[in-house]
């Protein structure tokens, strides 16, 4: 066997072993892929279709992910780009997505106080703008350092940071009124 | 230098863990001493709590099927061709043709089928084109072009010693053997009015199945594959 047919060889065998673990372990990030979706778009069904979107693309460009890279950035990060898509086309189509009194209660079934609670939350997300809600969700849900967030983001630091305040200080203000 | 310079930003910076060295130890202290700072990482910290346990119950849940799904069984059987093979064959239920008609088939996929050539009931030209036929004599599985219009699926061999390729594009997929004349198109899958992504899915997986029914033994590996084209396609 000659030099090439060996490396050739082993770039499909690796290729092989590579396809089976990717899969598994956007599987293992599944949960927490659904987390964010339901934070992004509001809604755990619309979350959903978002997560299934972002499947379909992470598994056709699979290829475009670099070994050694953290998979759970670049999933957030082609999901966040696919979700500012959707919502650029939403509003393009003039924003009837989600009724703000719609009942959207994401921690689901609970305590009557419980679910009026979870739903303040839920409605003071959604008035957030995109930017702030995501730099929110980032760091203050998903747990990523400022740096990371803003990798996902595409921004600097210094403005992850900033959007996040504001964002907090936004929900804050809109938490203290519907208590 | 006094707390005042300590900004919004910086605190909450700060009160994440973004902030290390002489300059964290400078904001503690300010904390530290000033009630009004205590407030806002109280407040800071107090937002975070309450936004993490508002979702956490939805990464608690179990991952529905139909997402996922889209990460299990089918491609595992691209993946491990000759175990799917061998575990279609224990528990084939159905005659090869009905997945074509079977309710089973996404219903947004349009499928025709061409099967063992009988010569009048092929509707067109059997052959492939000049610019699927280039893709079939030139492309590898190992090493072809992501972005490559048509990709190779696999390559295999079929029961009469011809080697065939299975393949999918942004539109069509199926597969084809090569005979004298040219690549002979066995089995086509056409995406109708859904999008590629739905395709890809789903047709794939159909073509996938086929070529499985259709193979005399594994998928070629890179070196028997790159042997094939070296050949010219041609069965000994």
């Amino acid at each position: 066997m000659d030099e090439t047919s060996v490396a050739s060889r082993l770039i499909h065998t690796k290729a092989r072993t590579l396809k089976i673990s990717f899969e598994e372990q956007v599987l293992d990030l599944l949960p927490r892929m659904r987390r964010f979706a339901a934070g992004l778009t509001g809604h755990p069904a619309d979350g959903d279709d978002l997560c299934q979107m972002t499947i379909e693309r992470v598994l056709t460009s699979q290829d475009k992910w670099q070994e050694g890279t953290r998979l759970d950035s670049w999933m957030y990060r082609i999901m966040r780009n696919l979700w500012i898509d959707e919502t650029r086309s939403r509003s393009r189509r003039s924003q009837t997505f989600v009724a703000e009194d719609a009942g959207l209660g994401i921690g689901g079934e609970g305590a009557q106080e419980a679910t009026v609670e979870l739903s303040n939350v839920d409605r003071a997300m959604q008035k957030l703008p995109e930017d702030q809600r995501e730099a929110v969700l980032l760091v203050m849900v998903e747990g990523y350092a400022y740096k990371e967030a803003a990798e996902i983001v595409g921004c600097p630091v210094g403005t992850l940071n900033s959007r996040l305040v504001r964002g907090r200080d936004a929900l804050m203000a809109m938490l203290e009124d519907a208590a | 230098m006094s707390n005042t310079d300590i900004t919004q930003e910086e605190l909450a910076a700060w009160a994440d863990g973004e902030i290390s060295g002489a300059r964290a130890l400078f904001i503690k202290a300010a904390v530290a001493n000033d009630s009004g700072l205590q407030a806002q990482v109280e407040a800071h910290r107090a937002l975070k709590d309450r936004l993490s346990a508002h979702f956490a119950p939805i990464a608690e849940q179990p991952v529905p099927d139909r997402l996922a799904d889209l990460l299990r069984p089918k491609d595992a059987e691209v993946v491990d061709f000759a175990a799917a093979k061998t575990r279609l064959e224990e528990k084939r239920r159905l005659p090869r043709w009905s997945w074509i008609a079977g309710p089973a088939l996404a219903a947004s996929l349009a499928l025709a089928v061409f099967l063992p050539r009988t010569g009048d009931d092929v509707p067109g030209d059997p052959y492939a084109g000049t610019q699927l036929a280039a893709a079939l004599d030139t492309q590898l599985v190992a090493d072809q072009d992501a972005s490559a219009d048509t990709r190779i699926l696999l390559s295999f061999q079929n029961n009469g010693g011809e080697f065939c390729r299975a393949y999918a594009g942004s539109e069509a997929g199926g597969i084809a053997c090569r005979d004298d004349t040219g690549w002979r198109i066995e089995t086509m899958g056409s995406g109708s009015e859904t999008g590629r992504t739905e395709f890809r899915q789903a047709g794939a997986a159909q073509i996938m199945a086929a070529a499985q029914d259709m193979a005399a033994g594994d998928a070629l590996d890179a070196d028997a594959e790159a042997a094939a084209r070296e050949a010219g396609w041609q069965a000994d």
